[in-house]
């Protein structure tokens, strides 16, 4: 039993990671109708920015608000000098045109930092603390709750409250008619990309102090994961990412405790496949109604 | 109400004869296609304008030049005396708002959140409410628009229009899809507004019944422009679209 509640904790925690990166990808599929298969090298191009200035400062946060900074410059500056150009006549294109950064970020990373794996601290323990004599969550697993619990609340009530989130809504339904309604429509899309970029930053920065360390495919399983976290909840539902992202991160954690770690990454292949063949519009999409 | 030759004014000064839209001489070409040939017309504030003709006549196109959606081959658009270049996102800054054929609204966000969106003003939520209530469809704020009729779409997407305070109103086919009553109150809505219309309609009775002037259209080219009267008895008119249905 402990050793259930210890993985149920352990899986919660990823999977709040994966929840993240999850709705980074809805935001762009809701606004673009592309899967930005470049998030991960994104989020690694900012999390190499983000310990770079943590190791030249000696400040981790310091390194971490750049690293989410940098993530909206860099979504900004895909979807202003990249994106934006690309045909959308066939939603091939921005697949392979994300695709193709992948492949130029990890160069460029790979240039600039090498190709080696390179420490990247947590700013917190990562040991669990004892709750009645059994050992649930660590001081970092709680970072990481209430930094993407804060996240998930902020984009809530900027999508639901503000005129701004309510006008990338718009934009995001039916760009025409929300042009006509006077919504700048290109520069919703660029908010957009910027948002969900830093959000896969953050995702990034959280994640990478848990795993080997900082490398240009650092992030490339991470988002397999949440890719299938993404599906499950229905690329077009937020709430549905969230759950999807906490569901996939229990999935794994019981995977790997009880059959082993080496068997996590085909199981995650596997549930994107069952997800893809029973249920491909996710577990929280809506019906047919998203065309104005 | 008149066709108009001379060059728009940019004088800060208004005469009578600046104020409004101006559409000056608007050709537009789809290839081969003509779809609308040397179209002028002047309307003026406060005037409800009928744009009819035939289907493809170059109505909606004509529509789709003011806002900006087409861009013509040749022509000029002034507000006021002075040109400008449309471009959508900017129409509802001019005082500008538009229906479009059919319901175009934003599925997955509620009704008034879909009128929020049109609303321009910091009482933004004064101001969708009121055009909710003036559209008869308040007591649906929280739904979400697929859940409701094609009648209260269609109110809902003329409160959003509303609910941006225009100057000019541009109505493309509201009655399509609407019964006798909901083409009645439709009809008392557009006579009790407080803008400038511009009707884009197949429906005769709302037309002949709402409208001061009347432009028609034929295979993009204006055959006619005056008061109903004069367009209902109009040989050119009843040959090219009102003899088919007499």
């Amino acid at each position: 039993m402990d050793r259930f509640l210890f993985l149920t904790f352990d899986g919660l925690s990823r999977g709040a990671v994966y929840a993240a990166f999850a709705l980074a990808l809805v935001l762009i599929w809701r606004a673009t109708r592309i899967v930005n298969f470049a998030q991960g090298a994104m989020a690694v191009a900012t999390a190499y920015v983000g310990y770079s200035v943590a190791d030249a400062t000696g400040s981790y946060w310091l390194g971490f608000a750049v690293a989410v900074l940098a993530g909206l410059l860099l979504g900004a500056g895909v979807e202003r000098v990249v994106m934006r150009f690309v045909d959308h006549s066939s939603p091939l294109n921005g697949v392979v045109v994300a695709l193709g950064l992948v492949l130029i970020i990890q160069g460029v990373l790979g240039m600039i930092y090498g190709n080696e794996f390179r420490p990247a601290e947590a700013p917190f323990s990562r040991d669990a603390f004892n709750i009645g004599g059994v050992a649930l969550l660590s001081r970092y697993d709680v970072f990481v709750f209430a930094a993407v619990g804060a996240v998930v609340v902020l984009l809530t009530l900027l999508f639901t409250r503000t005129p701004t989130g309510l006008r990338m809504r718009a934009a995001a339904f039916a760009p025409d008619v929300s042009r006509l309604l006077g919504v700048p429509v290109g520069g919703m899309l660029t908010l957009g990309w910027a948002l969900a970029a830093a959000v896969g930053s953050l995702a990034g920065m959280l994640v990478i102090p848990t795993e080997l360390g900082l490398h240009p495919t650092a992030m490339d399983v991470l988002f397999i994961s949440a890719f299938t976290a993404a599906v499950l909840g229905g690329l077009d539902s937020p709430i549905g990412a969230v759950i999807g992202g906490l569901i996939v991160g229990l999935v794994l954690s019981y995977i790997s405790g009880y059959l082993g770690a080496t068997v996590a990454p085909m199981a995650v292949l596997a549930l994107l496949v069952v997800v893809l063949l029973g249920r491909p519009d996710g577990l929280f999409a809506r019906s047919k109604a998203r065309t104005a | 109400m008149a066709t108009d030759s001379s060059a728009p004014s940019t004088a800060d000064s208004l005469s009578a004869a600046d104020r409004g839209l101006t559409l000056h001489h608007i050709t537009v070409r789809f290839g081969g296609l003509l779809a609308l040939d040397d179209v002028s017309l002047r309307v003026p504030p406060g005037r409800t304008v009928g744009i009819i003709g035939p289907n493809g006549a170059g109505k909606t196109t004509l529509f789709n030049v003011i806002c900006g959606f087409v861009v013509p081959q040749s022509g000029t658009i002034a507000l006021d005396g002075r040109p400008f270049r449309p471009r959508p996102h900017q129409l509802t800054g001019r005082g500008i708002a538009r229906t479009l054929q059919g319901v175009g609204q934003f599925n997955g966000m509620t009704v008034l959140e879909n009128v929020l969106v049109g609303a321009r003003s910091r009482k933004a939520e004064e101001e969708a409410w009121a055009a909710l209530e003036r559209c008869g469809v308040a007591e649906h704020a929280a739904a979400l628009p697929a859940s409701l009729p094609y009648a209260k779409r269609k109110r809902v997407e003329l409160a959003r229009a509303l609910a941006a305070k225009p100057r000019i109103l541009m109505l493309d086919e509201p009655a399509g899809g609407l019964d006798a009553d909901e083409i009645r109150w439709l009809a008392t809505l557009i006579q009790e507004a407080d803008c400038t219309v511009l009707l884009v309609e197949h429906h005769m009775d709302l037309v002949m019944s709402v409208c001061d002037e009347i432009l028609v259209l034929d295979f993009g080219k204006p055959i006619a422009l005056g008061p109903p009267a004069e367009i209902r008895t109009d040989p050119k008119v009843a040959e090219a679209y009102l003899g088919a249905a007499a």
